[in-house]
Order: C-alpha cells, then sequence, then structure tokens
C-alpha cells in the first residue's frame, strides 16, 4: 500500500502537485492520466523513492519512503521507466535477471523466475541476443520482464504501452491485471481506452492543485474528459 | 551456463599464459641469460634476474593491473568509453609534484618520487571531488571538471619543462611518458591491489546493475550514492599508486577494459580478475619490449603501450 498524505511535487523551485492525499491499495490496478507537462512522471518518480522533491508524507506499508533502506525498497516497488538509459549491450537473460537483485535469492531460484517471466511475456525469441541490438519495442519488452521479475508487491508504470505493437499491447495489459490481484499496479497512461478496459481506479490530474480520484466508472465520465481536455480552462 | 564458464576458463588460461610471460620477460634483457639460472644460485645471471629484473618485472605487473582496473571502474562510472584513469586529473597533479621534486633537486629516489606522486594525485582527486559536489555526489559532472582540471596541470608542467635545465629535460620527458625503470619494490602496492581486487569481486553485482544505468541501478536498490563514491576512492588511490611508482603510462587504462569486455563479456565478476591479468600482462609485455629493443638504450614504456595496443585493439574490434 503507498499512501500520500498532502504531499507536494516539485520539479526544481516549481510547484508540480499540490496537497495531494490518495491511498493506492493491494488489489487496485490506477490509472494516473492528464496532459503533457502536469507532473504525472514526476510524481511517479516521488512515489518510486527516486525523487526527494517533495514536501508532505510518502508512506509505503506504513513506513516513510525516505528512510526505508535502498533493498527493502526494491523489494517492495518496481519501477518500469518511460526511456532507456544507454548501457553495454548485457544479454537479453543477463539483463532480465538482473531484476533479481534486490533478493538474496539463489540463483537457481532466479533463473527459474526467469524462465517463467520469458515465457509469459513471449519473449522467447530475443534470448541470446543483446539488449542494445533490440527495437524499441523489443527493448521495452525487455525491460517490462525485468520489471516483474523483481516479484515487488507495487509497480509503477510509465507509459507501459509506448513502442508496443496492439495486439502485444492487449497482451500485457493483461498481465498487468492479473499481477493486480494481489499486488498494486499503478501506471501513467495516455490511452484512455486502454485505461477504461483495464484500470480500477483512475487519478485525473487536472491542474497542479485540482485532482479527481476514484473508480474507473465514476472518474472518466464525459463530462470530466471533457474539463481535462478543455483548451480554454485556465487551467492551460 | 556454458557461457560463464567457458568465460572462467579464460580467465586461468589467462593466468597461465602470465606466469609463462614473467619466466620470458625475466630472461630477456641487454644479457642474454640461460634458463636454469633462475633457480642455480651459483649462476652469475641469478642476481641478474632476481635483483635486477625480478622487480622491475612485478612493478610492471602491478601498475598494468592497477590502471586497467581503474579504466575499467572509472569508464563505469561516467558511462562513458573515452573515460581513462588520468580523467580524475590525478596524472596531472601527480606530474606536477614529481616534477617539481625533481626540478628542485631535493633528493630524487624513488621513495621521494612515490611519496610526492601519491600527494599530487590525492591533491588533484580532491579538487576534482570538490567540483563534482553539487549537494551531492555528481559523477556526470567528472568527464568536463576533469578534462578542464587536465588542461590546467598540463599548463603548469609545461611551464616546468620550459623553465628546467637541459639535462634535467630528458629525465623528466621519461617521467611524463611513463618509466618503470626508476621503480624499486614496494610492499604496499600489491597489498592494496588485493584487496581492492576481494571488495571489487564481491561487488560484481552491483556493479553489472550499474553499468546497466544509473537510475536503473537506483530503482532496483542500489545504493548508487554510496557505490559511486566508493568507485570514486578505489580508482583514484589505484591510479594515483601507479602514477606515483611509474609516471603517467598511456594507454593502458583505456584500452585495456574494451579488449577484455571484447574477451570474456559483460560480468564484473569475470571482468575484474580478466582486467587485472590482460592489463598486468600486457604492461609487462610492453616495457620488456621497452628494455630489450634497442638495449642497452631503454626507452619509456609509454611509446610501446600505444605501438602495441591500436593494432591489437583494431584487429579484435574488427569482429564485434
Amino acid at each position: 500500500m503507498i499512501e500520500l498524505i498532502h504531499t507536494q511535487v516539485f520539479q526544481g523551485h516549481h510547484l508540480l502537485v499540490d496537497d495531494l492525499s490518495v491511498t493506492f491499495q493491494p488489489g487496485q490496478f490506477w490509472g494516473i492520466i492528464g496532459r503533457n507537462g502536469v507532473g504525472k512522471s514526476t510524481l511517479l518518480n516521488v512515489m518510486a523513492g527516486m525523487s526527494s522533491e517533495c514536501q508532505g508524507k510518502v508512506l509505503i506499508d506504513g513506513e516513510s519512503l525516505s528512510t526505508i533502506n535502498h533493498r527493502q525498497r526494491a523489494q517492495k516497488i518496481s519501477y518500469l521507466f518511460q526511456q532507456q538509459e544507454p548501457c553495454l549491450p548485457f544479454l537479453v537473460d543477463d539483463a532480465i535477471s538482473m531484476g533479481r537483485y534486490p533478493w538474496l535469492t539463489t540463483q537457481s531460484e532466479d533463473l527459474e523466475l526467469v524462465e517463467t517471466v520469458v515465457r509469459q511475456c513471449k519473449i522467447d525469441y530475443l534470448r541470446g541476443r543483446s539488449i542494445t541490438q533490440l527495437s524499441g519495442g523489443e527493448r521495452k519488452k525487455v525491460e517490462i520482464a525485468t520489471c516483474l521479475v523483481q516479484k515487488a508487491s507495487h509497480l509503477l508504470l510509465d507509459e507501459p504501452l509506448n513502442h508496443l505493437d496492439v495486439v502485444y499491447q492487449e497482451h500485457i495489459m493483461k498481465m498487468f491485471k492479473a499481477y493486480s490481484q494481489q499486488n498494486t499496479v499503478i501506471m501513467v497512461c495516455h490511452d484512455l481506452q486502454a485505461v477504461q478496459k483495464y484500470c480500477s481506479h483512475v487519478l485525473m490530474l487536472l491542474s497542479n492543485d485540482c485532482y479527481l480520484q476514484g473508480t474507473s466508472a465514476t472518474i472518466l465520465t464525459a463530462e470530466n474528459l471533457e474539463r481535462l481536455f478543455d483548451d480554454n480552462s485556465e487551467n492551460h | 551456463m556454458l557461457h560463464i564458464e567457458s568465460a572462467n576458463l579464460r580467465v586461468w588460461l589467462a593466468f597461465l599464459f602470465l606466469l609463462s610471460l614473467m619466466i620470458v620477460a625475466l630472461l630477456l634483457g641487454s644479457v642474454h641469460v640461460p634458463l636454469q639460472a633462475l633457480w642455480d644460485t651459483s649462476s652469475p645471471y641469478h642476481e641478474v634476474i632476481w635483483q635486477l629484473r625480478f622487480p622491475r618485472a612485478v612493478n610492471a605487473l602491478l601498475v598494468g593491473a592497477s590502471l586497467s582496473l581503474a579504466g575499467l571502474l572509472i569508464q563505469n562510472l561516467v558511462k562513458n568509453p573515452l573515460a581513462d584513469p588520468y580523467l580524475l586529473g590525478v596524472s596531472g597533479g601527480a606530474a606536477m609534484v614529481q616534477l617539481s621534486v625533481i626540478i628542485t633537486g631535493l633528493s630524487v629516489t624513488s621513495l621521494t618520487l612515490f611519496i610526492s606522486g601519491f600527494l599530487g594525485s590525492i591533491l588533484a582527486t580532491l579538487i576534482l571531488l570538490k567540483l563534482s559536489y553539487v549537494g551531492e555526489f555528481r559523477p556526470n559532472k567528472i568527464t568536463l571538471n576533469g578534462v578542464v582540471l587536465a588542461f590546467g596541470f598540463a599548463a603548469m608542467i609545461s611551464f616546468v619543462l620550459a623553465t628546467a635545465e637541459g639535462h634535467q629535460i630528458k629525465s623528466m620527458m621519461f617521467w611524463l611518458m611513463g618509466d618503470l625503470s626508476f621503480a624499486e619494490l614496494n610492499v604496499l602496492m600489491p597489498l592494496i591491489l588485493v584487496a581492492v581486487i576481494i571488495i571489487l569481486v564481491h561487488q560484481s553485482r552491483s556493479l553489472d546493475i550499474l553499468a546497466r544505468g544509473e537510475l536503473f541501478a537506483q530503482k532496483s536498490g542500489v545504493h548508487t550514492k554510496r557505490l559511486n563514491l566508493q568507485i570514486f576512492i578505489v580508482t583514484a588511490v589505484l591510479t594515483s599508486m601507479a602514477v606515483a611508482q611509474a609516471g603517467t603510462i598511456g594507454f593502458v587504462g583505456l584500452i585495456i577494459p574494451h579488449i577484455v569486455r571484447i574477451m570474456v563479456g559483460y560480468k564484473h565478476r569475470q571482468l575484474i580478475p580478466m582486467t587485472v591479468l590482460v592489463g598486468a600482462g600486457f604492461l609487462l609485455i610492453a616495457d620488456t619490449l621497452a628494455r630489450t629493443i634497442m638495449s642497452p638504450i631503454q626507452l619509456p614504456v609509454g611509446i610501446f603501450t600505444a605501438l602495441i595496443g591500436v593494432p591489437v585493439f583494431i584487429w579484435l574490434n574488427r569482429k564485434v
């Protein structure tokens, strides 16, 4: 469970998100939606413990995120970045098993888990290749698999559908949905149809101090969406 | 699985190769020495081998290993394949202080050179660390700051050279190109090197994760701030020792890590021991050539590191 209590999020000196309080429970699949630059990714960064540019409380299972030990944090939170950093040409298998770093499990356990996730993600055909030789979509699949083998109780996803073909988008959303049965999944996404179809809850960021939250059905109404995309409103 | 085992096998093969290389290096030189002089105490060459060539060969191994390992670490730290250990300004700082010692003519022994070199490099490293600290340690600041700092030191070195007396210039040039003929055996260096290798192999998984990306490491639970600072300190100590012992030998720290990655892949558990072995062997070959090719005239080893390294790297890299 991740709790934001009167949280403020900054980017430099710029206040992006003001006084936000939300509780993300296990069994929920959250979609975070909003216009460009409203602070979706920055908020996700704060929830992942990657940014200290925030005030107020951010709690993970009741503990403050800023004081928790790095390894323990990674056991609880797995985070899919929007963009991949440049890196050395690791083999796909080696790259995926890096997701096991926070757990001090044996190598054979890790390999077994990698095996399962590779099959679930349908990326058997990528094994033996190096991650720098993959296409954008293929690389994304490897990064998703890396996040899944981490077996964290919270999965944070920053635009996971980018670069993926429509068929695979469908497949991976079903996997996230299944993952959210026992865990918390929080996804930043611009694909409103996908959010509507799969997310149980939605956080809509309208401006830096105006938010709507609740179940998908109550938030994704024609009226709210009109507010979100109204270019004449004072928010934009 | 097979891949991992074959990488381990290569590490052992490299170790055996290094041993035989060592024996060849002891036998080659201005005077021709028969093989049995290695163990035959009555042989007139016994002393040549163990008093002259052995210490020098050991120093070549230690310096080569230190520089290569430092190169492997710094490339991971600043995420730049062109980074070499001298990016930390260590060489400039060390050379500055050492040349000042030579020019004032206070006392030019291997001990005073070692101490002055070590002090100079630590000084330079501290300046760079201060420049790269903006609220917290920022490895990405190192590259530009390091390059700029190196220019500053280069200017001071040129100033020292321009004002030096004729007879001092040649020994200074040797020092700037790297030279192992001065060095005496130093007990501290192998001890520190072994300690560093043990620490690094222990951290090899974290180093792999860090090579996947700074943010990736952070989200995966690596304490990146602590690890980055650790890498910085270890690199500075390794480089300082090498420079203090043998001057600024170029090219080794830049190219050996690349050669080793081509040989064993990208995992630090194999990369670290292999880098140590290949770096050590490479500098031993270069130094053996430096003292034999025009013997009895001895050439600076820095010439040969590049002369051998460039074609070897081009040949290996063409397959990748």
